[in-house]
């Protein structure tokens, strides 16, 4: 069979002019910037040099008008894309996926720069350049990440304007800064459509790209707790969860979001155990609390929410991990780990106690028989005074009131074979891990049940968006133990930093600069700042990335389209989009009826004084024009000028919009004026 | 009557129009020609002047010279003339060891080139070569002209034996090419009952001086163009070149750069007329100096063309 031949007939292809090669640049340029950050430093340089290069040999031709155009041959600069290819794989590992795949895009809009002669070429080039302006939104979508592809979106949109210049006139005619303007005025009249097809057309439930995103390392809490780990997580100032509530939130010392809860203990460190799905909810109390969780990736299946979770979370995102159960230890865990930003709506009754299951007494008793032999003597000793279980742990926890412990993030080395002995005898100074991992430890010498719950205590209220920023830094570890037959929460750090639970952890560490700069209280106008930001970064997250199929067909329902036939909600886009192009074309013909009344006042003075017997010639100009007709009628000679004047301003000059008011006032009256054809030609 | 400018070309305006009211008292009755080369020295283009002897071409000149305070010579060409002649000789100084270099009469600022015609083929080449590049080069050595550099060249379009007349390549090196013709009877009556020119001349006030100038020819580039205007500058182009039907018997049309040259030259001319912005009635005064010469051989002719092309072209 033989295939028809596809090369285009026609004359050859209009080459590029120096000033579109220039405006070319500079859009690649502008579409490069923002994604320098995510590919290899080597690559960021090469696709900026290309683009330089490209730029530099067009202003040496320029310089050297007659001399032979400098040509790098298409060949050379495919074996050096095959080259780039190669070395980007050595360098992943792998070609096919994300981050390869868009470092070779990036030097690969270089290359095809070199190679653009024609502007057929720069028509192709804009829309690599367009493609790679969106490949940031790949890594991060952020406000910052929509803000920084801006200057490219309008740099694009203006180079095409002057790719679609046809005379090279033209192109010169086309100031920059009106080239920009002109885009910026068409994406602002393409807004409206855009707004429209984000709102209504129908998503696909869950990524668009399917690119994995587990491939980042993220912080946060782990499943084992051992001495110093969060304290080392209280370096990190990013977010770990927002939490928007229906009324006021809680107040700080209620605020503990339940994470991970451990029963096993090695004598160091403590794990948390399998997860079973036999957990119970409280049936709703009066103390019972609504809020949204925004949850950042962890990486780890656990869900957070207060002390204790009364529902199950209602997902309003797409992206679901799976189901989500409560273990038996009361702990919200999804099938699988949270990947992406979670939203989900929470119910918790804020109590400090709950019955305990079964089983429970008897699985969180198990000490090693032989590690940190002092605690357990310490332990005897204060039993043989209290007998009584809730006398025991007051007892306890006065130990740690009466006794010099400092509360800090630096605890320095504890004995490494028996590390609460070595705490509660030798340093006396930890962090919070150090004293649940010591109470529940002296709790479980005197047969009393405990265990360590991990999660956040804390959280900033956020005045500017009215919600609670928790980040890693509010870390914190407790205990519960089972005092009779229920499980009540004890937390020993309180006991010896009393401020820690009421104003966070930078009220209760007296050397603040040991924490990570907005985790401070003292920060002042940057922490206000950074507030402002952390609050515009949270209403994105929520109403323009969090925006997917789920809240989509929450809005189609308000707007009484039917959910289950998308079809309708297409025809909606359609007729709203036509009318809102009706609009935009109604009223640019508005304008420009505006801006040629003055051609038809002109059209309308010169049927006027043809009939009065002086037709304008159709080369002549309007001062030659209407001075020929001064000559002639020279008692309307004013008005003839005013009309001469005016006409030539609003056609010829650069009027500012509102002196062009004026001028079309000014030549209305000067019509106005003129008398009735046959009187002029009496008159004469 | 002229429409009111804008607010920065006042100054400028002001000082074209006495600059213009100071060469119309010495070259009388002379309004279009005068404006023509004066909107040719604001364009950086050099004039070509097409008439017989004494219709006031070196007046002209050296009025224009005297005027903006800029340093003036006349060479008058001869078939016997050198390139030397022209530009400058280096010449063994005994005493120093060494060549010094006299520098030639087109070493000034307005440069009157008379007969040009007159003039072998090789000397004529050197003056006009020196009007494009804007320098000099000679043993090697590349001297800059003075800036602004403006050549007023003349040819006797009626005595052609014994001639060399320039090729139409040569031509398109001069921006305008104009004639002067007879004065009217009441002119020349003026002319003939006042007293010496040459005498007025050297009377005269220098109104400008190069820097000032310099900064004219600056305001003139950016004279307001239209997309309306460049829409009839290009049907001119185009009907040039015979398209549309148009043809008025363009021997040759006019390329992209005499259309360049005609937006410069009607800038010039719209600022001497105190205007913002051009119109096409500055096109249409510019248009046949600037296109007479490239569409035929002589300014004459190839003005009576241009005139007819203006005519068929409608404005848009």
């Amino acid at each position: 069979m033989k295939l028809p031949r596809l090369r285009r007939k026609g004359p050859p292809a209009a080459p590029l002019t120096s000033t579109q090669s220039g405006w070319l640049g500079a859009a690649i340029l502008a579409a490069q910037l923002p994604q320098a950050l995510h590919v290899p430093i080597w690559i960021a340089v090469l696709g900026c040099a290309l683009v330089a290069l490209r730029l530099w040999l067009a202003s040496r031709d320029r310089a050297r008008p007659g001399a032979s155009v400098a040509r790098i041959p298409s060949w050379a600069l495919v074996i050096f894309a095959v080259a780039i290819a190669a070395l980007l794989r050595a360098s992943y590992g792998y070609l096919l996926g994300r981050d390869p795949s868009v470092a070779f895009l990036y030097v690969l809009v270089g290359v095809k720069f070199l190679e653009s002669r024609t502007v057929r070429d720069g028509t192709l080039l804009v829309c690599l350049a367009a493609f790679l302006a969106i490949t940031p939104f790949l890594f991060g979508q952020s406000p910052l990440a929509a803000a920084a592809a801006l200057p490219a979106l309008l740099l694009l949109g203006a180079t095409l304007a002057a790719l679609a210049a046809r005379t090279p006139l033209a192109v010169a005619a086309a100031a920059p800064r009106r080239a920009v303007a002109q885009a910026g005025a068409m994406m602002l009249q393409g807004l409206p459509i855009a707004l429209l097809l984000f709102v209504l057309f129908p998503r696909i439930a869950g990524p668009l790209w399917g690119v994995p995103q587990g491939a980042r390392a993220t912080t946060g809490l782990s499943d084992t707790m051992s001495p110093g780990m969060i304290a080392e997580l209280t370096q990190e100032d990013s977010v770990a969860l927002r939490a928007d509530f229906a009324g006021a939130p809680p107040p700080p010392a209620q605020r503990y979001w339940r994470g991970p809860v451990m029963s096993r203990f090695d004598g160091r460190t403590w794990s948390a155990s399998f997860v079973r799905p036999d957990g119970g909810l409280p049936t709703a109390g009066v103390r019972s609390v609504e809020y949204t969780i925004t949850l950042e990736p962890n990486d780890r299946p656990w869900l957070f929410a207060l002390e204790l979770p009364s529902a199950l979370p209602e997902m309003s995102t797409d992206t679901s991990p799976g189901d989500v159960v409560v273990s038996r230890d009361r702990q919200l865990v999804a099938r699988r780990p949270v990947g992406q930003v979670l939203r989900y709506r929470q119910r918790s009754q804020l109590a400090d106690s709950h019955p305990a299951l079964p089983r429970d007494a008897m699985e969180n008793l198990r000490l090693p028989p032989e590690a940190n032999p002092r605690t357990r003597a310490l332990a005897a000793q204060l039993r043989e005074r209290h007998a009584d279980d809730a006398a025991y742990v007051e007892a306890v926890l006065a130990h740690f009131r009466d006794n010099p412990f400092t509360y800090t993030l630096a605890p320095g080395t504890i004995h490494a074979r028996d590390p609460v002995d070595g705490f509660l005898f030798e340093s006396r100074r930890g962090f919070c891990e150090h004293y649940a991992s010591a109470f529940a430890v002296l709790l479980r010498a005197a047969g009393i049940p405990a265990r360590v719950v991990t999660g956040y205590q804390g959280g900033e209220f956020n005045r500017r968006g009215n919600y609670l920023i928790v980040r890693q830094s509010d870390a914190h570890a407790w205990v519960e133990a089972i005092v009779d037959g229920q499980w009540r929460r004890f937390d020993p750090t309180g006991a010896v930093s009393p401020l820690r639970i009421e104003s966070g952890i930078s009220g209760a560490l007296p050397d603040a600069l040991e924490l990570p700069l907005f985790a401070r209280l003292d920060a002042g106008f940057l922490k206000d700042a950074q507030l402002l930001f952390d609050a515009l970064n949270h209403a994105w997250r929520r109403n323009v990335v969090g925006f997917d199929a789920t809240r989509q067909r929450d809005v189609w329902r308000w707007l009484r389209l039917d959910p289950a036939l998308p079809g309708q909600a297409v025809g909606a886009i359609a007729i709203a989009g036509a009318a809102w192009m009706g609009v935009v074309l109604g009223w640019l013909a508005w304008r420009r009826g505006r801006r040629e009344r003055s051609a038809v006042l002109w059209s309308e003075v010169c049927a006027r004084l043809a009939r009065a017997g002086l037709p304008r010639e159709a080369h002549e100009g309007p001062l030659a024009y209407t001075t020929r007709a001064s000559r002639r009628w020279p008692d309307y000679a004013i008005a003839f000028g005013a009309i001469g004047e005016a006409y030539a301003r609003l056609r010829y000059a650069s009027v500012p919009a509102r002196e062009r008011e004026a001028l079309l006032a000014t030549l209305k009256r000067a019509v106005e004026v003129l008398p009735a054809p046959v009187a002029l030609r009496g008159g004469a | 009557m002229t429409l009111r400018p804008a607010s920065q070309n006042v100054p400028t305006a002001a000082k074209l129009a006495a600059v213009h009211q100071q060469l119309a008292a010495i070259v009388v009755g002379k309004e279009a020609p005068l404006k023509l080369a004066l909107a040719c020295l604001l364009a950086r283009g050099h004039l070509l002047i097409e008439d017989i002897p004494g219709v006031g071409k070196s007046t002209l000149a050296h009025a224009l010279a005297a005027t903006l305070g800029l340093r003036y010579s006349r060479i008058q060409f001869t078939s016997d003339l050198l390139p030397a002649d022209v530009l400058g000789v280096s010449v063994f100084d005994e005493r120093a060891q060494a060549f010094r270099f006299h520098p030639g009469p087109v070493f000034n600022s307005v440069v009157l080139a008379d007969e040009i015609n007159r003039a072998p083929p090789k000397t004529q080449s050197a003056l006009l070569e020196a009007m494009e590049e804007r320098q000099v080069s000679l043993d090697g050595q590349t001297r800059k002209l003075p800036e602004p550099f403006f050549v007023i060249a003349t040819q006797n379009p009626t005595e052609q034996i014994g001639a060399y007349p320039l090729p139409e390549s040569q031509l398109d090196r001069f921006l305008m090419a104009i004639e002067i013709g007879y004065p009217d009877p009441g002119a020349e009556r003026e002319l003939l009952s006042g007293g010496d020119r040459r005498a007025k001349i050297a009377e005269m006030p220098a109104l400008a001086d190069p820097p000032t100038l310099a900064e004219w020819q600056r305001e003139a580039g950016s004279v307001h163009v239209a997309p309306a205007l460049l829409d009839y500058v290009q049907a001119l182009l185009a009907a040039s070149r015979g398209a549309g039907g148009a043809d008025a018997g363009a021997r040759r049309g006019l390329s992209p750069r005499a259309g360049l040259m005609l937006l410069a030259a009607a800038r010039a001319h719209a600022l001497v007329a105190a205007r913002p912005m051009v119109l096409p009635e500055d096109v249409q005064a510019v248009f046949p100096a600037v296109a007479g010469h490239r569409l035929a051989g002589g300014a004459r002719a190839g003005a009576l063309q241009a005139q007819a092309l203006v005519r068929a072209v409608p404005l848009p």
